[in-house]
């Protein structure tokens, strides 16, 4: 079967097996009707189940996400509360100094996230629609609903990321390092690990956005802006929390 | 009825490499997780064997080794506990097993993320590859044991072994943990999605089960090691305090941190710590259901209530991990509740246990190998879990904490009932992935002197513990109460000797085997489950595309209706028709 560059994911019947008691058709069928060696390893499945499969595994991803944050989130409560016993003044005492955020610049970021977030968004529902006319057979035109708006959410990603960078030059200048105290450490760690997060999903929106003009299946594609969508929303959901809990225990 | 044709494609495109070493077969990255979990624990048993020796005989020179120094035996016991916790009993039974059969046993035709399952398997490999590196830096491996509680991991002048070793070993782990969050990703959506039509949830082998509940749990507590792993990471070379606290004074120097609670690692280590002795074991409980039930050619006893009890240990899994912390200084009425939260996980242990005991109660049992190390398991799980809800109370385990008693308990448990487990399905499975079986007698033989063996070693150290033998102590023979426990050490050291070299009839058995051994048919045990409809060993594509589909539960033996037939066999296999 010759490789076509922009494969258009329409429903395959599945082969049946050689009869005998139970072997009828899987409803969603299965996938190929070679030996299943397509060069793609989990080509077994329909265009709908493979989508549906890659959504619970990007939802397990999140759980884990999310269990590695409220690690962190847990330890930083648990560091402002430890005191020590102060010789000089004869009391426990905190060894927390107040942290000085940089606000403008910080909320520059958010609005920055949140509006890529939008245009993830529509990119997203672009190619949901795109992938549903190819269901029913109509290969739609390349390059239409999708390109622009992946375009954007991946400018505003770098944006990002140049953002949080400035961020945290403005509060090294100001001489408030990694190591300085409690409220700087976790600053530094949390933001940091949202952004090496984020960073890795947006270097998938990039394969996504240049795969186009390489040989890719759209099919790949649109799952892959599918579950990096969801992954990008809970990114944002993250990063605002992480702004708010820092902002809140500022001290 | 007989499967047609295997769907065999094994054309001469795919090279070596592509077939054996970077392959996305689900059954062969399982089998790269096995092999590895067997070069793990070998290194692991040397070092336990290094390390009893020098407990009975400390000026030896051993060859090779040379004499062990105190710091070596920190090493020693250190990395033998990294590599049989992580690299051993967190791989091969979820890892190793679970990704050759999950997709064979449920009907899918392979795992839901082939190529991350592959990523998964080299993240592993580098792990270990990192961790073995840690001997041979200067200072060598990390002193500090498998908890490496800070200040002692924090700081890196702090002793040998506390420098490069133990950043290699937080780096280790934290691959580790990553690859493991990424098997266990793949677990969960291939049992939700994948499973063949008629295969619910309840018709699932409780293999899957435990399966399943193990990826979860991995998913949960994985991720907290790595953010601890990240900050201790960060507070010895980055000059942060997470974990340091002021005031520190090392080897006559003033250590530079301020505001950090060693108590946090505690916390962070244990919440992740008692989940994974908990995705240690539920695979072999698993595996022991199932195989109790086919060599008891009975249903498995109470399957409702077996899958409920692997939620229940699962779940509260996660709220006990202050039991290891009674000495820490926290609260008592902490304690209280830890240990309330602790006892109460006896409950659905005890409901497994006592079913498990009902499978095999009035079966017609067949005394193979692969029964007998899940007997074992039985006998291990309830032995080493006795001593549980006695280390569960505070008053006791004020006591008992750090003796050569705690060694008792969680080596019988884990170590010892885990290692039967993966024993067990090593035998059982053997004929489905090579297409032989292995030599009975020689297995039968196995199991004998290790289960003697395990029991030899570990039992007396129940009372060395209550005697009051402290744990992690590189020589002791100079203090006049332990010395006088010498001649039970002798005991153990030889017994373990014994019950080591025992390891290689079971290693001969293995790859003798492999080439030479009995050709096995499809279904030499005679067990229902999906994986033994398919050719031994399977087709690259198991089922393909010939989906079976599933109308009975898995453990339709000696039914009732079965007799009617005129039935050559007493069992149904899971895809056979609706209506025999």
């Amino acid at each position: 079967m010759p490789r076509i560059s922009e494969h258009v994911g329409i429903e395959r019947k599945p082969k049946l097996g050689g009869g005998g008691p139970g072997k009828i058709p899987h409803r969603h069928g299965y996938g190929g009707g070679d030996d299943g060696d397509h060069g793609e390893p989990d080509d077994f499945l329909s265009t709908k189940d493979r989508l549906r499969r890659y959504r619970i595994g990007m939802v397990v991803t999140i759980i884990a996400l999310s269990t590695f944050f409220a690690g962190l989130t847990v330890a930083y409560f648990l560091r402002l509360s430890v005191t020590h016993w102060d010789r000089d003044l004869q009391k426990t005492v905190r060894d927390l100094r107040p942290l000085a955020l940089p606000y403008a610049r910080l909320f520059v970021n958010t609005f920055i996230l949140l509006v890529s977030g939008i245009t993830l968004e529509l990119s997203r529902q672009g190619l949901l629609a795109k992938s549903e006319f190819a269901a029913m057979g109509i290969a739609p035109p390349r390059f239409k609903t999708e390109l622009p708006w992946l375009g954007i959410t991946v400018v505003l990603g770098f944006a990002f990321l140049a953002g949080q960078i400035m961020v945290w030059n403005i509060l090294r200048h100001q001489g408030v390092y990694f190591s300085a105290n409690t409220r700087s450490g976790f600053f530094y760690l949390l933001t940091g690990s949202h952004a090496v997060h984020l960073a890795g999903g947006l270097l998938v929106l990039l394969w996504a956005l240049v795969a186009s003009s390489v040989r890719m299946r759209f099919e790949s594609r649109q799952i892959a802006v599918e579950v990096t969508a969801w992954y990008w929303h809970f990114m944002g959901v993250l990063w605002i929390f992480i702004f708010a809990l820092m902002h809140f225990s500022r001290g | 009825m007989r499967h047609p044709a295997p769907i065999t494609t094994q054309t001469a495109t795919t090279g070596l490499l592509r077939r054996y070493l970077f392959s996305t077969d689900h059954k062969t990255v399982g089998l790269q997780y096995f092999f590895l979990s067997l070069a793990a624990v070998l290194v692991g048993m040397v070092l336990s064997l290094l390390m009893r020796i020098h407990i009975v005989w400390p000026k030896a020179a051993i060859p090779f080794v040379g004499e062990i120094k105190p710091e070596n035996y920190l090493a020693y016991l250190t990395m033998h506990g990294t590599l049989m916790v992580f690299f051993v009993l967190s791989t091969a039974p979820q890892s190793g097993f679970g990704n050759y059969f999950l997709p064979l046993q449920l009907g899918a035709s392979e795992m839901a993320f082939p190529r991350l399952n592959m990523a998964g398997f080299w993240i592993t490999l580098f792990a270990f590859l990192v961790l073995m590196a840690a001997f041979f830096v200067p200072g060598g491996a990390s002193l500090a044991g498998w908890t490496q509680y800070p200040p002692l991991s924090a700081v890196a002048s702090a002793g040998p072994g506390q420098g490069r070793g133990t950043d290699l070993w937080l780096l280790s782990i934290g691959l580790f943990c990553l690859a493991s969050v990424l098997g266990a990703i793949n677990f969960i959506t291939t049992t939700l999605k994948l499973r063949a039509p008629g295969m619910t949830l309840m018709r699932m082998p409780l293999t899957c089960w435990t399966w399943f509940v193990t990826a979860i749990l991995t998913v949960l507590a994985f991720s907290v090691l790595l953010a601890a792993a990240i900050m201790l990471l960060l507070d010895r070379n980055a000059g942060t305090s997470f974990f340091v606290p002021a005031g520190l004074v090392i080897s006559g120097a003033a250590v530079d941190h301020h505001g950090g609670s060693p108590l946090m690692w505690q916390h962070l280590f244990w919440f992740f710590g008692h989940p994974e002795v908990y995705i240690a074991i539920l695979p072999g409980m698993g595996m022991t259901s199932h195989l109790l039930s086919v060599f008891s050619r009975k249903p498995v006893f109470g399957y409702k209530a077996m899958v409920w009890a692997t939620i229940g240990i699962g779940a509260l899994g996660f709220s006990v991990w202050g039991h290891h912390m009674f000495v820490s200084g926290m609260s008592p009425y902490a304690g209280f509740a830890f240990s309330t939260l602790t006892t109460a996980i006896a409950v659905p242990s005890a409901i497994k246990t006592f079913n498990w005991l009902g499978t095999l109660w009035h079966g017609r049992i067949r005394f193979t190998v692969p029964l007998l190390f899940s007997i074992g398991f039985v006998s291990l799980f309830i032995s080493g879990g006795l001593t549980g809800p006695m280390l569960a109370q505070p008053a006791l385990d004020v006591y008992l904490h750090d003796t050569y008693f705690v060694v008792a308990h969680f080596h019988l448990i884990m170590a010892m009932a885990g290692v039967f487990a993966i024993f067990s399905a090593t035998y059982f499975w053997f004929p489905k992935m090579f297409g032989r079986m292995m030599d009975q007698r020689l297995g039968a033989l196995h199991f004998w002197i290790t289960f003697l063996g395990a029991y030899a070693i570990f039992m007396p150290m129940h009372l060395l513990g209550a005697a009051g033998n402290p744990r992690r102590y590189s020589e002791l023979t100079g203090v006049q109460y332990v010395a006088a426990m010498t001649p039970l050490h002798r005991f153990v050291t030889v017994a373990a000797i014994i019950t080591i070299a025992a390891q290689f009839l079971f290693l001969v058995n293995f790859f003798w085997s492999m080439f030479k051994g009995a050709p096995a048919g499809e279904n030499p045990w005679q067990c229902t489950t999906l994986e033994w409809r398919l050719p031994s060993p399977p087709p690259r594509h198991g089922f393909g595309d010939n989906v079976p589909v599933v109308n009975h539960g898995p453990y339709e033996y000696s039914s009732p209706g079965l007799s009617s037939q005129a039935a050559a066999s007493d069992f149904l296999m899971q895809d056979a028709a609706a209506n025999p």
